[in-house]
């Protein structure tokens, strides 16, 4: 009998209940077997001795905020269907509270100075934003106006094709986050990512056409605002150069 | 307090707090001993909280919040995983692993306790996913083929030889510490 047959013997899986019943029968009668079986098992045991590694408290506080705003964002969902509906009013008032999160985000950011604070959850070491590489602002420039573009031309009911779009940005917006994270922008970083539960949302199967044509609309005003930022420290490095 | 969700109701905001306050770490850990990236797998986590919260509708009352949440971020991170390295993840032909690993991985092995560390580092993705999801995870055999669409058999082989591997470092390790 192979030491494979007594790995799966040992993990009570993979094995009939006649096969099972063999290996035992041969464990009883076979005291070389019965040892190389111990040897198995203390080994394997050993292994599940594992300590887990701590989740650094920022993420652990980001993944709270991330709760705190998606329910946020189903609050603001949830308004049309109260009673005493008016929809003008309900429009503008949708379109400020969703634009709380990404908007006090995005006003740190523009801000460079001020800091988001992540209540009640402490722990997250906030930094002054540093100017970040030109090089990588202009990548990031060029993505957001891909992504306003690309969102901009989406038809409200193309679920597939949505679904897909936002599937890029959202990896595209980590992947500069990463970078933020690493050049010491944590405020860029915190605006990319506060991108993303709209995103997930957006791509939702049960939203309806209506709210992802006011969700693109949202986004696109809020990347706009993130452009105009971007455009304007580009300009204002590529000025520093040309001096 | 355990997020136990009350009968017929689905899971609140607050209880997904609770839950986030007691298990995250372990959801941290179990996504990082899968993809051995910290940024994959706190990716993996938020994706999990993401998807939990919006089908928390389809969240059964009869099981754990935490337990729920776990699974998906193991998912999660099993997706992350093929779809950022999948020229590795498919490679069921069972090469000997790259032992170099990458800055980011040996970083994130160092998490890892000392005597796990080392031999798991010697394993390849597919090996180390279906040692991590038996061994660690307690899935069955079953589960983890069809989670990572492939046959039971290369299951069983991709475990068998990890097993191996791992009971030969651990032997390696053994031997050195007793010289």
């Amino acid at each position: 009998m192979n030491d494979n047959t007594l790995t799966l013997y040992y993990y009570n899986d993979g094995l009939t209940a006649g096969e099972r019943r063999q290996v035992e029968s041969e464990l009883e009668s076979n005291p070389a077997l019965a040892a190389r079986y111990d040897e198995l098992r203390r080994q394997l045991d050993e292994l599940s001795t594992v300590d887990d590694p701590v989740a650094p408290p920022h993420l652990v506080a980001r993944w709270h905020d991330l709760i705190d705003r998606a329910a946020e964002r189903e609050t603001v969902v949830a308004l049309p269907s109260q009673k005493s509906f008016h929809f003008g009013s309900f429009f503008w008032g949708a379109a400020i509270a969703a634009s709380l999160a990404v908007g006090v985000a995005i006003g740190v950011f523009i801000s460079g100075e001020e800091t988001v604070p992540v209540e009640p959850y402490a722990g997250v070491i906030e930094q002054p934003a540093s100017e970040m590489p030109t090089a990588f602002s202009r990548g990031l420039l060029v993505h957001f106006r891909d992504s306003r573009d690309r969102l901009s031309e989406l038809d409200a009911d193309a679920n597939g094709e949505r679904d897909q779009l936002i599937l890029n940005i959202i990896q595209q917006n980590r992947l500069f986050e990463r970078i933020a994270k690493q050049n010491d922008s944590p405020d860029l970083a915190r605006v990319l990512r506060a991108f993303e539960p709209i995103l997930v949302r957006l791509s939702a199967e049960d939203i309806s056409p209506e709210e992802a044509a006011r969700l693109q609309s949202q986004l696109a005003f809020e990347i706009n605002i993130v452009l105009t930022k971007l455009a304007r420290q580009v300009s204002d490095n590529t000025d520093a150069i040309d001096t | 307090m355990a997020a136990v969700i009350e009968q017929g109701s689905q899971p609140t905001k607050a209880e997904f707090h609770s839950a986030i306050a007691r298990r995250s770490d372990r959801w941290f850990a179990a996504c990082l001993r899968i993809t051995r990236d910290p940024d994959l797998a706190e990716d993996a986590v938020q994706d999990a909280l993401l998807s939990a919260w919006n089908k928390r509708d389809q969240f059964e009352s009869s099981s754990r919040l935490e337990t729920w949440i776990h699974r998906i971020a193991i998912n999660a991170a099993l997706q992350l995983l093929r779809k950022n390295r999948p020229e590795r993840f498919e490679a069921l032909d069972f090469e000997v692993a790259d032992e170099s690993g990458t800055p980011q991985e040996i970083h994130a092995e160092s998490e890892l306790v000392a005597g796990l560390r080392e031999p798991l580092q010697k394993l390849t993705d597919i090996e180390r996913a279906c040692f991590v999801l038996k061994h660690l995870e307690q899935w069955r055999i079953r589960e983890i083929a069809a989670e990572l669409s492939t046959s039971e058999g290369t299951v069983k082989q991709a475990l068998f030889r990890a097993v191996r591997r791992l009971r030969v470092s651990m032997a390696d390790l053994r031997s050195n510490s007793n010289e």
